[in-house]
C-alpha cells in the first residue's frame, strides 16, 4: 500500500512549516486494519486496489508561468475533447475563456438552487474564482494562508495524526484547499459554498483536500459543503477531506454537507471543530454517493456553554459502506450537545454508526443525547451501530440509542388502502421517517435543497 | 332492477392460520346501506381487512366481486381506486408525513389511474380546508402527521374526511362510531350522509343502534362466527339491542 503516498512534487517544500507539516503527515500514516478499532466496521477493500493517481500541482504549474501564458483555468491548456463552439448550458456564450474551447469557462455544470457565496474545486483543485464577501470575511487559498502567516498556526494544531490516519494522509499531502476567516461579529448574510466537482477523465484521481475555518468571536456564518459528480456515475476517485474549524466565543456556524459521489468513489472526510465558550455549532451530512464514504466529526467542546448538534442522514443501495462517525468531547461545565442520525439501507449495502459521547472530569451540568435510526429496506442490508458513553463527571445527562428495522407494514398498507401505489407510498414512509432530522437543518432553502435530493433516486 | 355493487359468495379467510371467515355469502346494490353487527370477534374487522386487501389475510375460498370485477386479485391501491373505502376501527399513526401532503397523493393516484389530470395543489388545499371545516378540523390539524397525537374521536373524523375527499362508491366503516361523542358523532354521520347518493353504497359495522339513527341502513345484518346468521330490517338492531347476540352464538 505505498501507493497513497506518492512522490508528487508540492508547492513550498522549502518553507519549514510546509515541510515539516508534510512530513509528519508522512511519518503518521499508516492504513487501518482489521484491528484498528476506529475503523473495524468500514471495509477499506475500495481501497486495495491501490491505483489512485495524484495530478499534478496546479500551484507549481501556475508557478511555471502556464496558466498567465493564456492557458484556461478550467481546462489548463490541455485541449479539450470537447471541441462545440457553443457553450452546452444554452446560454449562448461562445467565449471560451482565453479561447480554449473547454466549456466549463464560467459556470459550473451543477449549481445551487439558492444564493451563496459559491468557490468551486474541480477534481479537487481549487478554480480560482473568489465571490465577493462582505467586509471582515476573507477566503484565500490555504497555501496563501500558510504562506502569509495568516493561518497563525491553526493548521493542523488539534489534528492528533496518529488517531486518525486519513488526516495523516491529508497532512502529507498538504496543498490543495481554503482558508475562510470569519471576522470578528461578522454575520455573513448567505451560506459559503463549497463545491467539489468531479469530473471523469479515465484516470483514478485521488485529490487531498485541507480547509481551515475561523469563525471569530461573535460572527455568524453558513457553510455549505457539496460533493458532485460530472457523467460517469461509476467514475472511481478517491476525495480525503479535512476540516479544521475554530468557532470563537458566541460564534455561530452551521455545516451542511452533501456527499453525492459516484458511484465507485471513496470519500473520507474528517471535520474537526473545537469551540469556544458560548458558540454554537450546527452540523448537518446528507451522505448519498460513493462507494465507500465516511464522515467523521469530531468536537471539542472546550469552554462553558459551547453547544453543538450533529445530525446526519445516509440513503444507501448497491453494495455501498457508509459510515458516520462522531465523537463529541465536553471538556468544560454546561456544554450541550445533541445527535440525530438516521439511515435507510437497501440492497446489500452496509450502514456503520460510531458515536461516542465523552464528559471530561468536571464538565458539570452538561447534557449529551444522541440517537441513531436505521430502516433497513430488505433483508441483506446491513448497519453496525457502536455508540459509547464515557462520563468522568457528576450531574450530567447522557443518553443513546439505536433502533433499526424495516418499514412499518401497517403504515404501508394504509396508505395503500387510500390508493397509494405501493412504491409511492414507501416513498411516503421513508420521506416521513427523515423528516424528523431534516427538521434541524435550520436554513429553509438549503433544508428545501437536501430534501429534493432525498427524494430524487438518481 | 337494482345494480349489485358488491357480491360475495361462500368467502373463508384466516388469519394467522385461523379460520376467521366461514362461508359468508353477502350481496350490496348500489344506493344501500348494510349495517353488520355481532358479538366481539366475530369477525367484523377481518372482513372488512379482507375486502380492503390486507396482506396477511388470507381467503382459502370463495368469490367477491366488485362493480362486477374480481375484487380478491386488484392489490389494495386498486381497490382504492376502484371506489372501495375503508374508515378503520384502529387507524395508524404515521409521523413524518403530514395530512394534506398524504391526501394530495391519495386523490391524485386515483385520479391519475381514471386518467384524470393531477389536482393543482392551491385548488386542492382549498377544497381539503372546506371539507375539513364542515367535519370539525382546522387547518393546523391538516398540517400535522398523519393520526399522530390525534384524539381517539379525531383519528374519526380525520377518516371520514378522507372518505369525503376520496369519494368512494363503497365505504365500510368499522366502529366509526368507537370513541366518538355524541356531537361528533353527528358531524360524522352527516359527513357519511353527504357522500350519499343513489349509486354509492355503505357497509357499516357498528356495535351501537345510535349511529344507525342517523345513517339509517337497508338491511341489518347479524354476523356470529364467521359469517351471517340473520338478516333483516332496520328494526333488528333495534331487537339486538335487547336481547344480545346470546341465541347466536349458541345456535353452533
Ligand atoms: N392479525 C391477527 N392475528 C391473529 N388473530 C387475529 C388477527 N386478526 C384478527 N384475529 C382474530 O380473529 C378474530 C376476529 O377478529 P376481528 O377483529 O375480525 O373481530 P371483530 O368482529 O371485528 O371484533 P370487534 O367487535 O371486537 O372489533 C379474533 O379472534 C381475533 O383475535
Ligand atoms: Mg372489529
Amino acid at each position: 500500500m505505498a501507493g497513497l503516498i506518492q512522490n508528487t512534487a508540492l508547492i513550498g517544500d522549502d518553507i519549514p512549516r510546509l515541510s515539516g507539516l508534510r512530513e509528519k503527515g508522512r511519518e503518521a500514516f499508516r492504513l487501518p486494519t482489521a484491528k484498528t478499532e476506529a475503523w473495524r466496521y468500514t471495509r477499506l477493500h475500495a481501497l486495495k486496489a491501490d491505483d489512485f493517481v495524484v495530478a499534478p500541482s496546479k500551484f507549481l504549474a501556475e508557478l511555471a508561468g502556464g496558466e498567465e501564458n493564456g492557458e484556461c483555468a478550467c481546462c489548463r491548456g490541455q485541449d479539450c475533447a470537447d471541441d462545440r463552439s457553443e457553450c452546452s448550458c444554452g446560454c449562448g456564450s461562445r467565449e471560451h475563456e482565453n479561447g480554449c474551447r473547454c466549456q466549463g469557462h464560467h459556470h459550473r455544470r451543477e449549481s445551487l438552487p439558492f444564493a451563496a457565496y459559491e468557490l468551486h474545486f474541480d477534481n479537487g483543485k481549487f478554480v480560482p474564482v473568489y465571490p465577493v464577501l462582505p467586509p471582515g470575511a476573507e477566503v484565500m487559498t490555504l497555501m496563501e494562508a500558510v504562506i502569509t502567516g495568516e493561518e497563525r498556526h491553526l493548521l493542523n494544531k488539534y489534528a492528533e495524526l496518529a488517531k486518525y490516519p486519513f488526516a495523516a494522509l491529508n497532512t502529507a499531502c498538504l496543498e490543495e484547499g481554503l482558508f475562510v476567516r470569519i471576522g470578528r461579529n461578522v454575520c455573513l448574510d448567505r451560506p459559503l459554498a463549497i463545491i467539489n466537482h468531479a469530473v471523469d477523465t479515465g484516470v483514478n484521481l485521488m485529490a487531498n483536500i485541507r480547509n481551515l475555518i475561523v469563525v471569530e468571536e461573535g460572527a455568524k456564518a453558513e457553510l455549505v459543503e457539496y460533493f458532485a459528480y460530472e457523467g460517469n456515475p461509476k467514475a472511481r476517485y478517491f476525495n480525503n477531506i479535512v476540516n479544521e474549524i475554530y468557532l470563537g466565543a458566541k460564534a455561530e456556524f452551521n455545516h451542511y454537507k452533501f456527499q453525492n459521489e459516484s458511484y465507485k468513489a471513496v470519500h473520507i472526510a474528517l471535520n474537526l471543530v473545537r469551540q469556544k465558550k458560548g458558540s454554537v455549532y450546527g452540523g448537518f451530512c446528507l451522505q448519498k454517493g460513493a462507494d465507500l464514504g465516511r464522515n467523521e466529526t469530531r468536537v471539542q467542546l472546550t469552554e462553558e456553554e459551547a453547544k453543538a448538534e450533529v445530525n446526519a442522514v445516509y440513503l444507501m443501495n448497491g453494495w455501498a459502506t457508509l459510515d458516520t462517525t462522531t465523537d463529541i468531547e465536553h471538556l468544560a461545565a454546561e456544554t450541550y450537545s445533541s445527535q440525530l442520525i438516521k439511515g435507510v439501507v437497501g440492497g446489500e449495502a452496509k450502514g456503520v454508526f460510531q458515536g461516542k459521547i465523552h464528559i471530561a472530569p468536571g464538565a458539570r451540568k452538561t447534557e449529551g443525547r444522541q440517537l441513531h435510526k436505521a430502516l433497513l429496506l430488505i433483508d441483506t442490508a446491513e448497519v453496525d451501530a457502536k455508540p459509547e458513553l464515557e462520563i468522568f463527571a457528576d450531574d450530567v445527562k447522557c443518553s443513546h440509542g439505536a433502533a433499526s428495522g424495516d418499514l412499518d407494514k401497517e403504515q404501508l398498507f394504509y396508505l395503500c388502502s387510500r390508493g397509494i401505489g405501493e412504491e409511492e407510498a414507501r416513498q411516503l414512509l421513508i420521506d416521513g421517517y427523515l423528516a424528523e432530522v431534516l427538521a434541524r437543518a435550520d436554513n429553509a432553502a438549503v433544508r428545501e435543497w437536501l430534501s429534493a435530493n432525498i427524494r430524487e433516486t438518481k | 332492477m337494482s345494480t349489485a355493487l358488491l357480491e360475495i359468495e361462500d368467502l373463508h379467510a384466516r388469519v394467522a392460520g385461523k379460520e376467521i371467515i366461514k362461508g359468508l355469502n353477502l350481496t350490496i346494490n348500489e344506493g344501500e346501506v348494510h349495517a353488520v353487527m355481532g358479538p366481539n370477534g366475530a369477525g367484523k374487522s377481518t372482513l372488512s381487512y379482507v375486502l380492503s386487501g390486507k396482506p396477511g389475510y388470507e381467503v382459502t375460498g370463495g368469490t367477491i366481486k366488485f362493480r362486477g370485477r374480481d375484487l380478491l386479485s386488484m392489490p389494495p391501491e386498486d381497490r382504492a381506486r376502484e371506489g372501495l373505502f375503508l374508515i378503520m376501527q384502529y387507524p395508524v399513526e404515521i409521523p413524518g408525513v403530514p395530512v394534506t401532503g398524504f391526501l394530495k397523493h391519495a386523490v391524485n393516484a386515483g385520479r391519475k389511474y381514471r386518467g384524470e389530470p393531477e389536482l393543482d395543489t392551491m385548488e386542492f388545499i382549498k377544497m381539503l380546508r372546506e371539507e375539513g371545516r364542515k367535519l370539525g378540523i382546522d387547518a393546523e390539524m391538516l398540517k400535522r402527521a398523519v393520526n399522530v397525537g390525534f384524539s381517539g374521536g379525531e383519528k374519526k373524523r380525520l377518516e371520514t374526511l378522507q372518505m369525503t375527499i376520496l369519494k368512494p362508491q363503497l365505504a365500510i366503516l368499522d366502529e366509526a362510531d368507537s370513541g366518538l361523542d355524541i356531537d361528533a358523532l353527528k358531524v360524522v354521520a352527516e359527513g357519511v350522509n353527504r357522500l350519499r347518493d343513489d349509486r354509492r353504497s355503505l357497509l357499516v359495522i357498528t356495535h351501537y343502534q345510535r349511529l344507525l339513527n342517523y345513517i339509517v341502513p337497508d338491511v341489518v345484518h347479524v354476523f356470529a362466527e364467521g359469517h351471517i346468521v340473520r338478516s333483516g330490517g332496520k328494526n333488528l338492531a333495534l331487537e339486538l339491542e335487547e336481547t344480545g347476540y346470546a341465541e347466536f352464538v349458541k345456535e353452533k
